[in-house]
């Protein structure tokens, strides 16, 4: 726990204004204050924000405004990775749960009752930049006179023609676009789209500095986002031998223990209820291994 | 050694509405009594601030206590506690997984949670939040048990499903299931102790009342002294304005606004029958005479 010490001086709310409104004579003809006036709070500090005739300021409701000592702070979070998380099956609720207003899976989790499709988020467009690299593989065999290769459209230069289609769908003296990965039945709307400017050249170095030319070449889909093929839902729970592990400890020839809570005599209490090598191969869901 | 694994401090983002705010007030140090923590609505005195970029994101960290002039305007010391909010509740069962017998877990009953609240408990949002153990027995001193806390790693609804353990007996385990109200929470450490490994953890028992703490930002004390002086009054008396009246004697000193800030009588004290002065007094005038207005003395 933070521990904050800080010193507020009361005077810098004291009102000190006097308002006109709150002067008077007396009976000796001598001005003096009204104490018993509303607007009279000299020496005090007044629970509402009040003007310097003494009323009170109004927010845009026609509310008076509590008047408050403000005091700047900074919350902090300090968290550690609990590491792994094991997947499990659930039985899914039976009755749907109405989609909330602007769902958002991070948000929400796993709402009890929401089906797989509220958390896709699916057909979002993206695109980028990149080399001309993936060009030759939709070319043609053939070749111009001058040695350039030949775009046909249409042409499936694909391993697996069945299914995917790899190939060029237009080409002019300006450009070929063409789709890597599509669906053979579903050209238009499947695969990445490429498009390779066949006159504009970018450069750029390679790891070993060594400079380079390619044609630009632009890519995109709609195909972006969370859908059927790469959302699932799982009851997420927590194996304590797990606490802290990020990846799955890979060795071979020394023993290894992680219980979360590690000390000194940690790895000295467990060796010794190990008996036969056969505990080591069956000891905390083989953490331990020779 | 595994790798990979990360933690940091960030700037807290939380909501107000996972926050409690306390305080106390002595006027003094020497105070002997015991202190009495009153509880401040956190939606009234607690700020976000927002991204000055787009004011409906919280910035992040920075918050503004908003301390009301009616409770704070008194010279003291205040001390504010900032902490996160906590859940009281009853744990309905311990068991275990049906399909991974050796994970441990408290389970709750969403519908003893209040109606506002029970959106902390659907399956995940309980991870991180503390567990604290109240005893059993009521009455038989503290009713907290002390420096005892688990941290929930998980949480899922979950049916308890009947297992058959022969000999005429049967035990519960707890199967995930969204249909179900019950919330089962693995918690760490539910591990045998490091010095004692053969010990069985403790984790709770069924019918224990618990309290359930947010981990969303670290609580924070405040100690603030609300005084009357600082350098910058003390200064007044040094630095400002000031007038002496010589028709009744009346000192003034002003402000850096020119505002009346202290009014004092100025005046002998005589021997009443020499006449011979003794004292010279300077002594603090209460009733304020709003004439020694400095703009209009100087005004001439």
């Amino acid at each position: 726990m933070e521990y904050i010490r800080k010193k507020i001086n009361l005077e810098n709310y004291t009102v000190r204004a006097i308002p006109k409104s709150v002067l008077v004579k007396n009976s000796e003809g001598k001005t003096v204050i009204n104490t018993d006036s509303p607007n009279y709070y000299y020496g005090t500090i007044p629970q509402y924000k009040i003007d310097s005739e003494g009323n009170f300021k109004l927010n845009p409701f026609g509310q008076k405004i509590v008047n408050t000592i403000d005091v700047s702070l900074f919350l902090t979070q300090k968290f550690d990775d609990m590491g792994l998380f094991t997947d499990a099956p659930y039985t899914f609720s039976t009755q749907t749960t109405p989609k909330p207003p602007n769902f958002n899976s991070f948000t929400y989790g796993r709402l009890a009752g929401a089906p797989l499709n509220y958390y896709y988020a699916n057909n979002s467009f993206f695109s980028g930049n990149t080399d001309d690299s993936f060009l030759k593989q939709v070319s043609s065999y053939r070749k111009t006179n001058t040695g350039q290769d030949i775009y046909v459209p249409n042409l499936n230069t694909s391993s697996d023609q069945k299914n995917t289609f790899d190939g060029v769908i237009y080409d002019d003296s300006d450009k070929t676009v063409y789709k890597i990965g599509a669906n053979s039945s579903n050209v238009n709307d499947t695969g990445i789209e490429f498009t390779t400017f066949k006159n504009i050249f970018e450069k750029t170095t390679d790891e070993f500095g060594k400079s380079y030319n390619f044609k630009k070449t632009i890519f995109s889909s709609t195909l972006g986002g969370w859908n059927e093929y790469n959302t699932s839902l799982n009851a997420i729970y927590k194996k304590e031998e797990y606490l802290g592990v990020v990846f799955k400890p890979e060795v071979e020839s020394v023993v290894f223990i992680n219980r979360g809570i590690a000390d000194i005599f940690e790895r000295h209490a467990i060796l010794s209820e190990i008996k036969t090598t056969n505990d080591i191969d069956t000891n905390r869901g083989g953490f331990i291994r020779i | 050694m595994a790798t990979g694994n990360y933690g940091t401090i960030r700037p807290a983002d939380v909501s107000v509405d996972d926050v409690e705010i306390f305080y106390s007030y002595t006027p003094n140090r020497e105070l002997l009594t015991d202190v009495e923590l009153i509880p401040l609505d956190p939606a009234e005195v607690l700020v976000p601030a927002n991204n000055p970029d787009n004011n409906t994101e919280i910035f992040g960290g920075l918050y503004t206590l908003q301390l009301p002039t009616s409770v704070f305007g008194s010279k003291g010391f205040f001390n504010i506690i900032i902490r996160p909010k906590q859940i009281r509740t009853t744990i309905q069962d311990c068991s275990i997984l049906v399909d991974n017998q050796d994970v441990k877990g408290i389970v709750f009953d969403i519908n003893q949670i209040p109606e506002d609240l029970k959106s902390r408990f659907e399956n995940g949002n309980l991870v991180g939040y503390r567990v604290e153990y109240l005893k059993e027995e009521s009455g038989t001193g503290q009713d907290k048990i002390q420096n005892l806390f688990r941290i929930i790693t998980s949480n899922n609804r979950a049916l308890p499903i009947s297992q058959n353990q022969g000999n005429s007996n049967a035990s519960v385990a707890y199967t995930f299931n969204d249909n179900s109200t019950s919330v089962f929470c693995t918690v760490t450490p539910s591990s045998a102790p490091s010095i004692k490994p053969n010990a069985t953890p403790f984790i709770g028992n069924p019918q224990q009342d618990v309290i359930l703490t947010n981990t969303f930002f670290d609580p924070v004390m405040l100690e603030i002294e609300m005084v009357e002086f600082d350098d910058e009054t003390l200064a007044y008396a040094l630095f400002s304005n000031q007038t002496k009246s010589l028709e009744d004697g009346i000192y003034t000193i002003y402000n850096f606004g020119n505002q009346i800030y202290r009014q004092y009588n100025l005046y002998e004290v005589k021997d009443q029958f020499s006449g011979k002065p003794l004292y010279e007094v300077r002594e603090q005038k209460f009733n304020i005479d709003p004439t020694k207005d400095f703009d209009e003395i100087t005004n001439f």
